[in-house]
């Protein structure tokens, strides 16, 4: 029984998904008898003159439904994980990349890099990425132990000073490049390319490589690091590998489409919600539950909407009532 | 008598608070060796200090016979020791499978193997406790957890075991349950070190007894019963009667004091 829901909800259901989402678009909704002619087409197994006349939508296939639809997954998959992995660390059901200051901070050094291009985008976010979730690490950290409340509130100074630093580097720049700049910021889909795909797709990949080869350790990371000595296990290494792992992929997912709130809090929770909080499997989960999610929301918003709500802003006002419901929920054990 | 884990003139202090002045002990191997004193007193730091929790101590404490502060953890040439302390809350309800299978992390590098799956089904049979095997940890009762957590410990089969109170929350019951599991584990070997509230049980169960008070610890081995109760005495400020039950000492606080 358990076997079949993880078939069914982790490997049937995203593959679906992907096939039909390449179906849909605001130009042409295209059959899946059409689609699976035009991708032997494109592999060169079939020749059909007729097929080869509709250049334009051969084009509007390959070159941009599909790197959107790849981009997509990879990104939602990016995002869950990282909030995953966050909320095991951290030991802190209501933490995710957005509320630690890590997608702030990414995003100022994306936009940093966009404006004066030192070093490359993803580069510059990771680091700016890095900064983030390090100075809210340091700022809500007292002695023995650092509390859930203080974690998030000092994440949420931080961010704050990030989306400053940000703004500011929007009052500086050009009109031009400041209408790209909040296009961007507000999460957006639709400048998804083949570049941004190979961009992106290598320190996702590696990333979430990392996460699975460390998934299980995630149960013990998640119990304390006293509870990891008592039994013969120095956990500094793992958790400083594992907040590298997720700072990478969110910084890569923000670089590539822009910051995407609440994302990675809302995913951890349906997958555990279905499959129980052992990371052995919520981190598959994270990763296949990610990428659908984001790629229904963003057909429903291809396909539905007569214009495209930016991305972040509609995880936003989905997210905002679900951390409201976890943070009082979790009342009781804020002083600890 | 070969010691397994000794200190010389270890100190600690809280800032300007002293717990531990020049302690020189040393706690041997393969035998259940006991810490008596009031609360307050330091056990739980002589605890946190030898258990590697505690850094910036003076002196030196040899775990083997290697110092403290050498023994990297995770290096599976060294010493395996594990320890118990008094826990606090659970955030994730994991079912109590999982909880104990962390226990053997540093079997292996990424995820569990079949053996190590073994190795929790085994230690939950042995202390019956396999109906709970599928109940979320967070909904377990005090006692329950103690022993699973006992369980989570002892699966990494460890040479060195530490024990902070680990009868706290339990009824007579798991007490003696708990006991004699760490006797059976000096009976194969393993070197138990075990802080302890009540002496009755102490006696009943140790091998070695000792008593920490004015910032040390007091060797009491070898005295005879009478000298251990003055000592008693003066340590929990309480008039005492020593008693002989079943072969072992019992300690009683006096009822009325001027009889």
């Amino acid at each position: 029984m358990k076997n079949i829901k993880i078939i069914v909800l982790l490997i049937l259901f995203p593959l679906t998904l992907f096939v039909l989402s390449l179906t849909i678009g605001s130009t042409q909704h295209v059959g899946l008898v059409e689609l699976f002619q035009r991708m032997c087409l494109q592999f060169g197994l079939i020749q059909d003159q007729h097929l080869l006349a509709d250049g334009s939508l051969n084009t509007i296939l390959w070159q941009v439904r599909l790197p959107r639809v790849l981009l997509t997954f990879m990104v939602g998959a990016a995002l869950a994980s990282s909030g995953g992995v966050l909320q095991a660390i951290f030991r802190n059901p209501i933490v995710d990349p957005f509320t630690l200051g890590i997608s702030s901070g990414s995003a100022f050094g994306a936009a940093l890099a966009m404006l004066f291009p030192i070093m490359s985008v993803n580069l510059s976010a990771f680091i700016f990425g890095v900064c983030a979730v390090g100075l809210t690490y340091m700022v809500s950290y007292s002695g023995a132990r650092t509390s859930i409340v203080g974690m998030v509130l000092s994440g949420m100074v931080i961010s704050g000073v990030f989306t400053a630093l940000l703004t500011l580097l929007q009052y500086l720049s050009d009109p031009y490049k400041l209408q790209a700049i909040v296009q961007w910021t507000m999460g957006n889909l639709h400048t998804a390319s083949w570049s941004k795909v190979y961009n992106a797709i290598g320190p996702i990949s590696v990333g979430l490589l990392v996460i699975v080869l460390y998934r299980w350790k995630l149960n013990l990371l998640s119990l304390g690091d006293q509870e990891a000595l008592a039994i013969g296990v120095n956990p500094r290494i793992i958790k400083l590998i594992l907040i590298g792992v997720a700072t990478m992929i969110t910084a890569s997912a923000v670089a590539a489409v822009g910051v995407i709130s609440l994302f990675g809090l809302i995913i951890p929770h349906i997958s555990r919600m279905i499959f129980g909080p052992n990371n052995n499997i919520s981190v598959w989960a994270n990763i296949s539950i990610g990428g659908s999610f984001l790629l229904l929301i963003d057909d429903f918003s291809r396909a539905v909407m007569p214009f495209e709500i930016p991305i972040g802003v509609f995880t936003m006002i989905v997210g905002a009532p679900l951390f409201i419901y976890l943070m009082r929920r979790n009342a009781m054990n804020w002083n600890s | 008598m070969i010691p397994t884990i000794s200190t010389q003139e270890l100190s600690f202090s809280y800032g300007n608070d002293v717990v531990l002045r020049d302690v020189n002990v040393s706690f041997p191997k393969g035998k259940l060796s006991i810490i008596l004193g009031r609360n307050g007193s330091g056990k739980s730091t002589l605890f946190n200090v030898i258990a590697g929790l505690e850094k910036r101590y003076d002196g030196q404490i040899f775990i083997g016979d290697v110092e403290r502060k050498k023994i990297k953890v995770g290096n599976s040439s060294e010493l395996r020791l594990g320890f118990l302390n008094q826990f606090h809350q659970m955030t994730f309800p994991y079912p109590v499978f999982d909880v104990v299978l962390t226990g053997r992390a540093s079997f292996s590098r990424f995820s569990p193997s079949k053996a190590d799956h073994e190795a929790v089904h085994a230690i939950l049979k042995k202390f019956d406790l396999e109906h709970l095997k599928d109940k979320p940890y967070t909904e377990l009762s005090g006692g329950e957890r103690q022993l699973i957590l006992l369980c989570r410990v002892l699966v990494q089969q460890p040479d060195v075991l530490m024990l902070d109170e680990p009868t706290n929350h339990l009824d007579l019951n798991y007490q003696m349950a708990v006991l004699r599991t760490a006797k059976e584990l000096v009976q194969e070997g393993t070197t138990v070190l075990c802080v302890m509230h009540d002496p009755n049980l102490a006696f009943m169960f140790g091998d070695q007894f000792y008593l920490m008070r004015d910032q040390s610890v007091l060797d009491i081995n070898g005295l005879e019963r009478e000298e251990v109760k003055n000592l008693l005495e003066e340590t929990y400020e309480l008039p005492l009667l020593s008693l002989e039950n079943q072969g072992k000492w019992m300690f009683t606080p006096m009822l009325n004091e001027h009889q």
